[in-house]
């Protein structure tokens, strides 16, 4: 289904039919996939769509039900990252996928060290490790702990690390998510570079901006199955969002347009929590916050900006260096997780795996956790009172499927985030905090959730929304608090003439203060 | 156009600044052990130096090493094991295996060369049951190092309840093979046992910092389970259960050296053993959580030690004292552990 | 697909789920190999399952098994709880002498040491003293946040050390009828270690299953950072059981050493909390943490105990009972292993897999 015009070099892996199937689920059908050298391209899909599953499939990762893969016309089979690494192709992940406690050059050249006779000669590693940082820009000493670097540099690390296999074929696996927009020119910089050199690279980003400036080519995924190949310059963006989002894109657009405008008697509702100067050292700058009831209160910034951070001082996760926080005009201290609760403060975490599931036990008993632990050890809800809280929450919020016995890890990531907003709704919170409420979900769910917040805000309960993607920041809050660099730079109204751009300006304006102190 | 104008070797802005450079802080917890370590020899010098002579002597670290030789070598594999995020609770028993093996072998006639060569597949094999179930089963290192412990205590129980000597003429004379170097207090003794030991050492040191294996060890412990050294294509299994195995095989040698010392083979040998080699790589600034040490720490470690022994019984203490200044010690240095990887975390 | 194959191949699908739940059950593999164990004694030595009544009380190789076993099974009562909060106690085995040599050293010097009064005090002074080392535990673990490997194995080491100082390292013996009653009595025809070990399970269960301090306890061992977010009290709740477990420790001991009256500093409780953790594991409770098993505990003791008696049963020497021990450990942590069970499941699937009738489903990736 290939409908761009081929160029007139063949592609340096051709993947033709690829199914990859895992007991009782097809991730990937019948999926057909081009890779030029010299070229830039980029696979697209929301999350769910198969992207990570087709890279795995051609790293080695996983195995081919169905379909098969050529590299230079020559048709593979990886059985492992390490066959896939030695013929030339080489991935850098989301997550710096390096040893933090190891030295940079040993990240950089371990595996192709210089040796002199069975042992590692490390002058001449370090140097070699030196030339490829500096290919990329990058003075660092290699001696260096790689811990003791930035995520930007890491990655440009990682980078390094692929240029040093040689690698024909270079995959860039979500790279900016970290990074500042002077880092993610500089990435940019060295791509191109790389890609003049006749590098086929392949980029995997949910930025749709970074996309379009950086690629050549697009392939879109949905549901695992292929949508299209299109160049970069031949397709639209409205184009590009509806083959990605195919029917559901109409739930988003009938939210889209409906952002929340503050009218004059919304700004007279009640101040719920007050927050003065509270910073935390080596957190968070000093920032001053109001929060009102009925009210949804953006906080936008890029990756790194601080959002988390004052979500975990404004809920007791983290103590606070400084400041004074009022509740409900009464001073408080929030010194623990427990304390806010008490407070009617909430926060749902932004990795749901790490800090938000418990992955061992029930529905039923994640529902319960906050609860219970706000009544105490010795104060056990009595089946019938528990029973009725888990299924009236698993109904108002359409858990799938409907079984309060099932483990937690079983469901799907949409799901998992419903059930951990149960949890916190039932405790009848005032202020929720919720930080990335959406991120790896489905569309589906995404709007569900979106439309579960205004609601909340219609109840007269507060909520601290946070998300990097813009977009859903602008659709539903009534006022967007910006970070930038771990500190609050501004606020801004939401309405009908304020979007995305606006807040990027801020952050931008803020950031170009920054460098011209520097 | 290059991203940083600054030279290459000063804290260039893709690091945080930094007062102090950065190696030093891995070196800090090692460099605290042997501050300890001349501390008890400088106190030791203070109150049992007599005016013949003075307590820190030849002599002394003589019989330092003599006495330790064996925990140096179980130290050394038992520094590899720790620093993937492991723990190898079986090395106890399997020295008392292997002595128990050298002296049936002997006894029954096998060349000495053999004997030996198949005490250190003893403790290989062992070594190789705990790294399979570690890696290929996903058995926790307590555990399975735990059943392989019991495994071998059970097959000595089996070999024989009662002390077995060893009357090989060849293993007697190995044993008391040895050089003399000096007179009175200065003396030097150096005897196989301590031969072996600095082999291994050196050994150890080599294979953990000249060769990829030795770094995909750290690689191992750096908290993500092996993912990232997977993703890196190192030799992540071969380096998992290889740990294993060489903590086995300096176990192996441990068991010699224990039988060369005894002359006997014994099935109630190296109880608490285990613990006697993990608190010295503990004190010697291995992060038990992995990722961090150095095989000379571990040395430095057995040193602290067998001196704190040494000064416990010029104190004319009860050797149980040393039981619990052990554990003192040890709360102290995990304390200072914790303060260094506290303020790492934090940088 | 005609309706009766439809049927009758959702009963072949039933069927396979109940083997499923059944195997995978955590208590599955544990009574398996008891069971498997106990009939290999029987045949070995008829008449071991026998169980009499006489002389007021029960008699029979079983009930011998049942009163050794409860040492390890208030072992590993404590430790299950321990282990749960994905931590470890080491040094159950050095409290065990601890208290064993401070009752017996108090009853020696007091006046009276037949009164019930006096080994009263001399068991509440045991217990006391081992809390207080549970409680120090907790410190270190929760307080000072060292590794609870580490943390213990400092009391593991050192405790022996004090045990031998209380004792002067002389094994202390003394004659108190009462005392003794604790470790070879009964009640009601049942050996009072066995009461005294259900009473302590019962206790527990009621403290973890009837209030919410078992599930809050499990989910701070499943996820710590998620349980203390979600305003669980982590560090009352985890130095909680080390108290517990220092006091079961400090129970173990006194129950173990009354039947000999004879404390020996250095050999009791040697590699106890080996076998306590294995009590644990083979009940079903894993070492990371989560979810923990007070019966599966129990039925582990039984089982390491009934593997000392079969060993006795068969005539082999009884030092060799750690060989048997380390069998059935690695048989069961292996058959517990997920990568033993995905394989089950894979080779089940795979069976079943091959027709079009598996739905596709969406997979977030």
């Amino acid at each position: 289904m290939i409908e761009a015009v081929p160029k007139d070099a063949p592609p340096l892996v051709a993947m033709h039919d690829i199914t990859v199937t895992f007991p009782g689920v097809k991730a990937l059908s019948g999926v057909d996939f081009r890779l030029f050298p010299g070229e830039v391209h980029a696979l697209m899909g929301e999350n769910g769509a198969g992207k990570s599953t087709l890279i795995k499939a051609l790293t080695g990762v996983h195995h081919l039900t169905r379909g098969s893969i050529t590299l230079d016309g020559k048709p593979i089979q990886f059985r492992s990252t390490a066959e896939a690494q030695a013929a030339g192709i080489a991935t850098v992940y989301q997550e710096v996928n390096l040893c933090a406690n190891l030295s940079i050059a040993e990240n950089v050249m371990l595996g192709h060290e210089v040796h002199r006779g069975p042992f590692v000669h490390w002058r001449a590693t370090q140097a070699r490790a030196a030339e490829y940082l500096q290919r990329l820009h990058l003075a660092v000493d290699p001696r260096a702990q790689l811990g003791s670097l930035t995520i930007a540099s890491q990655q440009l690390c990682a980078i390094a690390r692929a240029l040093v296999l040689d690698a024909k074929v270079l995959i860039l696996d979500e790279p900016t998510s970290s990074l500042d927009q002077q880092e993610v020119a500089e990435l940019f910089d060295v791509i191109r570079e790389i890609r003049d050199s006749g590098v086929a690279i392949l980029f995997v980003s949910h930025f749709l901006n970074q996309v379009y400036e950086i690629s050549d080519r697009m392939t879109v995924l949905r549901n695992g199955q292929l949508v299209g190949e299109r160049m970069t310059a031949d397709l639209p963006r409205r184009e590009l969002i509806s083959m990605m989002l195919g029917r559901s894109g109409e739930a988003l657009a009938a939210i889209e347009g409906e952002a929340r405008t503050r009218t004059e008697e919304d700004r007279e509702t009640p101040l719920f929590l007050s927050a003065r100067d509270v910073g935390r050292r080596g957190s968070v700058q000093p920032f001053s916050l109001d929060i009102r009831r009925s009210e949804v209160l953006g906080l936008a910034g890029l990756l790194g900006s601080g959002r988390t951070e004052v979500a975990r001082l404004l809920c007791g996760a983290d103590r606070a260096d400084s400041g004074e926080v009022d509740v409900d005009g009464q001073k408080v201290t929030l010194a623990d997780p427990l304390t806010a609760l008490k407070h009617k403060i909430v926060y749902s975490t932004e990795d749901r795996k790490r800090d938000g599931i418990v992955g061992d036990l029930s529905i039923r008993e994640n529902i319960a956790l906050a609860l219970q632990a706000r009544r105490g050890v010795l104060r056990p809800l009595s089946r019938t009172e528990l029973d009725a809280i888990v299924e009236k929450f698993m109904v108002a919020l359409d858990v799938h499927p409907n079984n309060p016995d099932m483990l937690i890890r079983n469901l799907s990531g949409g799901n998992q985030q419903k059930v951990l907003l149960a949890r916190w709704l039932a405790t009848d919170p005032t202020l929720l905090i919720l930080d990335e409420p959406t991120r790896g979900i489905d569309i589906g769910t995404k709007a569900e959730i979106q439309r579960l917040v205004t609601q909340l805000a219609d109840d007269g309960r507060c909520v601290v929304f946070i998300s990097s993607e813009l977009e859903e920041v602008m659709r539903v809050a009534n006022r967007v608090a910006v970070m930038c660099d771990r500190a609050k730079i501004g606020e801004l109204e939401n309405g009908p003439s304020v979007g995305v751009d606006a807040v990027l300006e801020e952050i931008g304006r803020a950031s170009e203060v920054k460098t011209d102190a520097a | 156009m290059s991203r940083v104008d600054t030279e290459p070797l000063a804290a260039s802005s893709a690091a945080r600044p930094r007062r102090l450079p950065r190696i030093d802080r891995r070196f800090l917890p090692v460099l605290g052990a042997s501050v300890v370590l001349v501390l008890m020899l400088l106190i030791g010098q203070l109150r049992y130096s007599t005016p013949h002579r003075g307590f820190i002597s030849l002599r002394l670290f003589s019989n330092l090493v003599a006495d330790n030789s064996y925990l140096l070598v179980l130290a050394v594999g038992m520094t590899f094991v720790i620093l993937t995020g492991g723990i190898d609770l079986s090395v106890g028993a399997v020295v008392a295996l292997v002595g128990l093996v050298i002296a049936v072998l002997l006894t029954a006639g096998v060349p000495l060369p053999v004997v030996l060569l198949i005490a250190l597949l003893v403790g290989a094999v062992c070594g190789t049951l705990i790294g399979i179930m570690v890696h290929y089963f996903d058995v926790q290192p307590f555990i399975a190092s735990l059943a392989v412990m019991f495994l071998a205590r059970g097959l000595c129980n089996i070999i024989s309840v009662q002390s077995l000597s060893i009357t090989d003429p060849g293993f007697g004379r190995l044993a008391s093979w040895g050089i003399k170097l000096g007179t009175g207090s200065d003396v030097f003794r150096i005897n196989a046992s301590l031969i072996i030991a600095v082999i291994v050492i050196v050994a150890g040191f080599l294979i953990l910092h000249y060769t990829r294996v030795g770094r995909t060890v750290y690689a191992l412990g750096s908290g993500d389970d092996g993912l990232a050294a997977g993703l890196m294509g190192l030799p992540v299994g071969f380096t998992r259960v290889g740990v294993y195995v060489l903590s086995g095989v300096c176990a192996g040698i441990a068991g010699i050296m224990f039988a060369l010392y005894t002359k006997s083979g014994f099935n109630l040998t190296g109880i608490g053993m285990e613990l006697d080699a993990i608190a010295p790589v503990a004190i010697g600034g291995t992060l038990l959580i992995g990722g961090s040490g150095f095989v000379l720490g571990s040395v430095v470690g057995v040193f602290v030690y067998g001196l704190l022994q040494v000064i416990i019984a010029r104190e004319g203490l009860d050797s149980w004292w040393t039981k619990v200044l052990i554990g003192v010690f040890l709360l102290i240095f995990v304390l200072l552990q914790r303060v260094v990887s506290a303020r790492r975390s934090k940088g | 697909m005609p309706h009766d194959a439809q049927s009758q191949s959702r009963e072949v699908v039933d069927r396979q789920n109940i083997l499923v739940r059944a195997t995978s059950h955590h208590m599955f593999w544990p009574i398996v190999a008891l069971v498997v164990l106990l009939v290999l004694c029987q045949v070995m030595s008829p008449g071991f399952l026998a169980v009499t009544f006489t002389d007021g009380h029960f008699f029979g190789q079983l009930v011998d098994i049942l009163r050794t076993a409860a040492t390890p099974a208030l072992l590993g009562l404590g430790m299950a709880l321990v282990i749960a909060t994905g931590g470890v106690d080491l040094s159950v085995g050095a409290v065990m002498a601890i208290s064993l040599s401070l009752s017996l050293t108090f009853l020696r010097g007091s006046s009276s040491p037949d009164s019930v009064g006096t080994v009263a005090v001399a068991v509440l002074l045991g217990l006391v003293v081992a809390l207080v080392i549970g409680a120090f535990n907790g410190f270190l673990v929760v307080g000072l946040k060292i590794q609870p490997f580490i943390a213990t194995m400092i009391l593991m080491v050192a405790g022996r050390g004090i045990a031998m100082l209380v004792t002067k390292a002389q094994i202390t013996t003394v004659t108190s009828p009462p005392f003794k009653w604790l470790g070879s009595g009964f009640v009601l025809g049942i050996p009072t270690p066995v009461i005294i070990a259900l009473v302590v399970f019962v206790a527990l269960t009621v403290l973890t299953r009837w209030t919410a301090f078992g599930m809050l306890l499990e989910s701070v061992g499943i996820n710590a950072e998620a349980s203390r977010l979600a305003g669980v009290p982590s560090r009352t709740l985890v130095w909680s059981t080390y108290i517990i477990c220092g006091l079961l420790a400090g129970l173990a001991g006194i129950v173990y050493g009354a039947p000999t009256m004879a404390a020996d500093a250095n050999n009791i409780g040697l590699m106890k909390e080996m076998d306590a953790i294995m009590c644990v594991v083979l009940g079903g409770t894993r070492m990371s943490g989560g979810k923990f098993y007070l019966s599966g505990t129990l039925v582990g003791a039984v089982i390491l105990t009934t593997i000392e008696r079969a060993v006795i049963v068969f005539h082999l020497p009884s030092q060799t009972a750690p060989l048997f021990k380390a069998i059935v450990v690695i048989a069961v942590v292996v058959a517990q292993s997920s990568r033993f069970r995905d394989w089950a499941q894979e080779r089940r699937l795979r069976r079943q897999a091959g027709s079009d009738s598996i739905p596709a489903e969406k997979v977030i990736v």
